[in-house]
């Protein structure tokens, strides 16, 4: 169980960087929570006496999102929810819907966040091949001589491996800035065993725009995740599609060459397997999910499911 | 092949009811109480699966009340007959028979006193509802007032009951010996879609028909075998405890992993009624055998959708695209050879 | 520890409360409030048990920490009706048969309730969605479809109220579709599971475990933990004053370990204290020096001679071995025209029923010692706590609490000699309520199984011959291991008549986690192997699975695997009933699913997708703009 001596909710975020700069050691940050408290269980962690749990999600500036140069500031507080149910971001952010569908359950999108699950750096987390096919940065804070002090950092080169991330000490995670893909067609790729609240034995975040007769690949993006210690963006992919015709044997073709990214030791041949068709069914349902020309795409592969 | 591949398979099953090669017990008590309400004691009931209800049902069908006019106490070994065990597809067999002989044995006492008290033969009472009244006369009163009529003339109206179910033990040797007085069947069929592209299984329909002796409560009967049909998928697809040198690695439901509403089939259940001869109720049960045909039933159909046998369960997604990288087809040629040779005996006349 | 204060709007009234800091929503709910409609589950998150809305969203409350909560409008089970009055999909929920046991209910309700609030035109597959955090264990989740869907439509005016009342009932109860007596209080959080109940001056338990499979315990050393403020006692082996040992055929377990551990996670010793931190506490500071032995984890290899030995009385490690011999099988392959060999396997499955172990004990004014917990065998715990305890039968009680689920899990008396020891020295009601973690390491297993299995056809279908070879892992402690291969040995072969069989079925000490009674005591794993042959036999012998099985079905006057002469047999009928029902288009089972033309019906479901609300024009209609580039 997790017994912590204070449990401070902090209304400013000068006032949480204090607190978090002045922690005793063994104190930690909460955002959603979703993780800390399965993890002081049996099994992972046990039994964990912390001093001082200090709780970000009440500070104004970590709420909502705003839009700015083809970019989007969500703030740490953004929960996955809010990709279900919130227009502009689902438009804007294609990729992230179909990720939050895939992600835990209803309730626990509730109360989960974006930021959390970047900084907890699990190589299975859901969440971060769409972020980082979106070319996200998180944004960390601390202060510096009394002053809000802001750095960004790209989340592929953020998260190091495994629960390890270039986070220093007295810093917090305020927001991850991600690109606009408006117009995108976007998906996401799961597999576990079985549908809801499951950990990924793999998954694949893709972004897609044809040009507008549907006959050329003008933009695609492509990450993968629980096949390495880090996220993987398919660069090499990307641009073997690029400004190139849109066809079932490209798209197999640059599905197949997605193997060799697999880092995983175990269940490597599964992983290599699901990949290649992960690649394969992420940009078949990304073109079919395109918001005009997609309808072109519905019945293009062997993907029924867009 | 596809992407999405499908394909059914079946199963069938049997079971015994009550405790295994060993004479089964039960004991209740019942008492018609004021205001034609009735209390049943006994030893063992509800755990989910609806027995409850179904001893309401059972005394009030056997005392002439409503089944909301019955209170179960129970589950006390210093306060009810001994019924042993919640186990054993045996509540309904045998606390359901011991309820209904107990409610039968109090119901004797009461229609004794009005059958006296309105001079008609006992056998003329019927009582259904909460009301009494004996047939082909006018004669008919309440419940409420027939045990008010029974307690005024010095009776109070209980029963009690003790069920056998007479198995036997099994010779050390050879096996033989009758284990139970009374065996259900069932046959369940599965349609499933396999995705060859990541190995997930969608059970996508289940017929599950089961012979139940008598339905005492259908839709519980339903409720049984859809949780059963439900738990077998769950081994058939996903579950699985694991350790590693007898160190537990399934600590949790984050990694034991169970079926979720995402999961289900749409099951249809067909119950069928082959009464037991040997029980007042004629009903025999349905907890555990519901269960049984489902593995093998989703196992026979994903061989059906893409010719691979999983024989070692479960079948997670990454046996059956391991299954699928190292397929060898063989049965196909067993089958043709077994074709050819009933082609040939046939041409020979055998 | 300092505590906190927190103001909260809980079911409609203004709470006022401290309490510690660790707390979470929910043991806030239960503990400082009472309010125990709210189940726990799992505690991480996964089952769904505990939710709750928090500012009018569902939430699990096992995940939020209780100052999160703070100044928020909480919506419990409780709240959601008036008392004495249910819901719509409170009463569809009555209706349908949606509530088994009961324990997932609480929660199970809020989801579908929340499903509704957030759309109330949902369709089937978004329900199930919004259901998707929230596991049920006895259902099936059938009913729990029927009865959302019926309250959507009834709360749309698309079905009249009539729609959630009783159906109605003819000339006879039997057969008649009741509706479940105990449903109310399932669906509205007000059943009390032993958790959920508090006793005067009560102590929490809380339990030390192995932390290897097999090991000497060389000492245990508890004087640090009792001397601790707050602990009533700490019990170990030593406080056992009868016959230490339980089991539902042979009573090979110690109510904790006793000399040694035989798997990770028995009991070893348990502290009983004023609240649950400190009982937490205490267990660190117990100190026990094991010395570790080589363990045996496969069951092949606990039969191998010089295998290390864990029963003394068991020195070939062998629990049961249950022989049947029908016929002369040797006669009977020679006959066959086709044999089949092959080798099936079951895994380990855990009864996951949702609520976790948990009971109370205390000494009655009659020096009765009463246990009160979800066991599914009071009557045989009483017997073997007499024994344990020394005392005469009828000072021992145990009462049966509202069972949670059970599938067979619930029969071994895992726990309930803890407590009554307790009890007996503090003269305290003495509580303990497990952890999902610890449900998991502790209690027992389906059989994980491997069959060799042999069969004899003639080509005309008729089963000649049949070997049977199971071996099982029982794990530490013997538990129901002989009855269940009593059972699997009995089924084995399935509902034919087989006229030469040859039948063993084994099970073994091992040092990994018991195995034990589940739903069907062996007699899936046997027919698994049996139903998967039957399918491989129709393939080989280019016949119709249905016909293979009629030609050897057993009938009346057939002769069981065990010899008994059947008075009645109903397969022929069940046969007819799934063939029909299912539409099943007759042929052999070789791979025809391509070229099927059975699939696909009304009476199956839709395959998931996920999404289903995705591009919904129900979702809330917030600007949908381009962001300016």
């Amino acid at each position: 169980m997790l017994i912590c001596e204070s449990y401070h909710v902090p209304k400013r975020l000068e006032e949480a960087l204090a607190l978090w700069a002045d922690a005793p050691e063994g104190s930690r940050l909460v955002s959603g929570a979703t993780d800390i408290l399965p993890w002081a269980r049996e099994g992972r962690a046990g039994d964990v006496e912390i001093p001082a749990l200090i709780d970000v999600t009440k500070i104004p500036e970590l709420k909502g999102y705003s839009c700015d140069k083809g970019r989007i500031r969500l703030g740490a507080a953004t929960v996955y929810q809010d990709f279900l149910t919130d227009r502009t971001l689902m438009t804007n952010l294609p990729c992230m819907p179909y990720c939050a569908i895939w992600f835990a359950d209803d309730q626990i999108r509730e109360q989960a966040t974006v930021v959390g699950n970047l900084v907890n750096a699990s190589p299975v987390a859901d969440g971060t091949p769409p972020v980082v096919a979106l070319n996200g940065e998180i944004e960390l804070t601390r202060l510096e001589d009394g002053a809000v002090k802001r750095r960004t950092v790209p989340v592929v080169d953020f998260i190091e491996g495994p629960g390890r991330t270039t986070i220093q000490p007295g810093e917090i995670a305020t927001a991850v800035t991600v690109d606009s893909a408006y117009g995108y067609g976007g998906s996401f790729q799961k597999v576990g065993q079985r549908r809801s609240l499951v950990i990924s034995v793999a998954c694949c975040a893709a972004l897609v725009r044809a040009d507008s007769t549907g006959t050329m690949f003008e933009d695609v993006r492509l990450a993968l995740g629980g096949v390495g210690p880090r996220p993987i963006r398919l660069r090499d992919a990307e641009r073997r599609l690029k400004g190139e015709r849109i066809t079932q044997e490209l798209i197999q073709r640059v599905a197949e060459s997605a193997a060799d990214s697999v880092g995983s030791r175990s269940r490597k041949e599964y992983r290599r397997d699901v990949v290649v068709n992960f690649v394969r069914a992420g940009l078949e349902e990304a073109l079919a999910n395109q918001p005009e020309i997609g309808a072109k795409f519905k019945n293009f592969g062997e993907t029924e499911n867009a | 092949m596809n992407r999405k591949m499908r394909g059914r398979g079946m199963a069938s099953s049997w079971y015994g009811i009550a405790r295994t090669a060993t004479i089964d017990r039960a004991g209740a008590w019942a008492e018609l109480d004021d205001g034609g309400t009735a209390k049943i004691v006994t030893g063992v009931t509800e755990i989910g699966e609806g027995i409850l209800t179904v001893l309401a049902q059972v005394a009030a069908e056997e005392l002439g009340v409503r089944p909301e006019d019955v209170t179960i106490g129970d589950n006390d070994t210093s306060r009810s007959p001994e019924a042993a065990h919640a186990g054993a597809t045996r509540q309904t067999y045998m606390i359901g028979n011991s309820v209904a002989l107990a409610s039968r044995d109090a119901r004797a006492k009461l229609f004794a006193e009005i059958a006296d008290h309105w001079d008609v033969p006992v056998d003329s009472l019927r009582a259904f509802n909460g009301e009494l009244w004996a047939q082909d006369t006018n004669l008919r009163m309440s419940m409420d007032e027939a045990v008010k009529t029974c307690k005024g003339r010095g009776v109070v109206p209980v029963g009690s009951a003790s069920f056998t179910a007479h198995g036997t033990g099994l010779d050390p040797v050879d096996g033989s010996g009758s284990p139970w007085q009374a065996y259900v069947f069932g046959t369940q069929i599965a349609e499933v879609e396999v995705d060859t592209w990541t190995g997930e299984v969608q059970v996508l329909g289940v017929w599950a028909a089961h012979d139940v002796g008598r339905a005492i409560n259908p839709r519980g009967v339903e409720g049984q075998i859809e949780g059963g049909v439900v738990q077998g998928l769950g081994q058939a697809l996903m579950e699985d405890y694991q350790t590693e040198n007898g160190y537990t690695t399934t600590h949790g439901f984050a990694k034991y992993i169970l079926p979720t509403s995402l999961d289900i089939p749409q099951i249809n259940c067909t119950i069928v009624e082959d009464p037991d001869p040997l029980s007042p109720l004629q009903a025999k049960g349905i907890g555990e055998p519901a269960l049984v045909p489902t593995a093998p039933a989703i196992m026979n159909a994903i061989y059906d959708a893409i010719g691979v046998r999983i024989k070692s369960l479960p079948a997670t997604p990454e046996k059956i695209l391991d299954a699928l990288r190292n397929h060898v087809p063989g049965r196909e040629q067993i089958a043709q050879s077994a074709r050819q040779d009933r082609a040939e005996a046939h041409r020979r006349g055998l | 520890m300092p505590k906190i204060d927190l103001t909260m709007d809980v079911n409609g009234r203004k709470v006022v409360k401290q309490t510690d800091p660790h707390k979470r929503l929910l043991d806030f709910l239960r503990e400082d409030l009472n309010l125990t409609g709210t189940k726990e589950g799992c505690g991480a998150g996964e089952c769904g048990t505990c939710s709750v809305f928090v500012d009018g969203k569902l939430v699990k409350s096992c995940l939020m920490p209780a100052a999160k909560a703070d100044g928020a409008k909480i919506e419990t089970i409780e709240g959601l009706a008036r008392p004495g009055s249910l819901t719509p999909v409170q009463q569809a929920f009555h209706k349908t048969g949606a509530s088994q046991c009961g324990y997932c209910i609480p929660g199970m309700v809020m989801a579908a309730t929340s499903a509704l609030r957030e759309n109330p035109d949902a369709g089937i597959e978004e329900i199930k969605e919004r259901l998707g955090g929230n596991i049920c264990r006895c259902t099936g989740y059938t009913k729990i479809f029927e009865a959302v869907e019926i309250a959507r439509d009834v709360i749309a005016g698309r079905l009249p109220e009539t729609a959630l009342d009783e159906d109605a009932t003819g000339e006879s109860f039997i057969g008649a579709n009741v509706r479940r007596l105990d449903a109310p209080s399932k669906v509205s959080g007000r059943l009390k599971y032993a958790a959920d109940i508090k006793m005067v001056d009560m102590l929490q338990m809380q339990v030390l475990r192995a932390p290897m499979p097999h090991a000497r315990i060389v000492s245990i050393d508890t004087s640090e933990a009792e001397a601790m403020d707050g602990v009533a006692c700490v019990i170990t082996a030593d406080d056992v004053p009868g016959t230490d040992g339980f089991g539902v055929f042979v009573h090979d377990q110690p109510v904790m370990a006793r000399g040694k551990v035989r798997h990770f996670g028995e009991a070893v010793a348990a502290v009983a204290a004023e609240d649950l931190v400190t009982a937490r506490r205490a267990l660190a500071k117990i100190k026990v020096e094991y010395e570790e032995l080589p363990g045996v984890y496969a069951p092949e290899d606990a039969l191998k001679p010089g295998a290390p030995v864990i029963h003394d009385y068991a020195q070939d490690n062998v629990i049961k071995h249950i022989p049947i011999r029908k016929g002369d099988p040797e006669k009977g392959f020679a006959e066959a025209d086709l044999i089949l060999e092959d080798v099936f396997t079951t895994q380990q499955v855990e009864h996951a029923y949702l609520e976790p172990e948990a009971g109370i004990a205390y000494v009655d004014h009659d020096d009765v010692v009463t246990v009160l917990s979800p066991s599914q065998n009071i009557t045989h715990h009483r017997h073997m706590l007499a024994e344990i305890l020394a005392l005469p039968i009828n000072k021992v009680r145990f009462i049966m609490s509202a069972v949670g689920g059970g599938f067979g899990g619930k029969e071994d008396m895992i726990y309930q000699g803890m407590l009554a020891l307790a009890a007996m020295k503090t003269h305290r009601p003495v509580q303990l309520n497990f952890t999902r973690e610890e449900s998991i390491v502790a209690s027992a297993k389906r059989h994980p199984s491997k069959v060799h299995y042999k069969m004899g056809l003639k080509w005309s279908g008729e089963i000649t011959a049949i070997e049977f070879d199971m071996l099982s892992d029982g794990g530490a402690y013997g538990m129901s291991s002989e009855g269940v291969m009593r059972k699997a040995a009995i089924l084995s072969c399935g509902p034919y008549e087989v006229k030469n069989l040859k039948v063993d079925t084994k099970v073994v000490y091992t040092n990994n986690t018991p195995s034990g009674a589940f739903r069907t005591f062996g007699g899936m794993q046997a027919q698994f192997a049996t139903e998967s042959m039957m399918d491989m036999a129709a393939e080989a012998l280019d016949m119709d699975p249905f016909e293979l099985r009629r030609i050897n079905m057993m009938r009346i006057g057939s002769r069981t695997h065990t010899q008994q002469e059947l008075t009645t047999a109903s397969l022929d009928r069940v046969l007819d009933a799934a063939e029909a029902a299912s539409r099943w288009e007759a042929g052999a089972p070789k791979v025809r699913g391509p070229r099927r033309g059975d699939l696909g019906g009304p009476d199956t479901r839709q395959p998931c997708t996920l999404g289903a609300r995705i591009g919904e024009p129900t979702v809330t209609p917030t600007n949908d703009e381009r962001v300016a580039s």
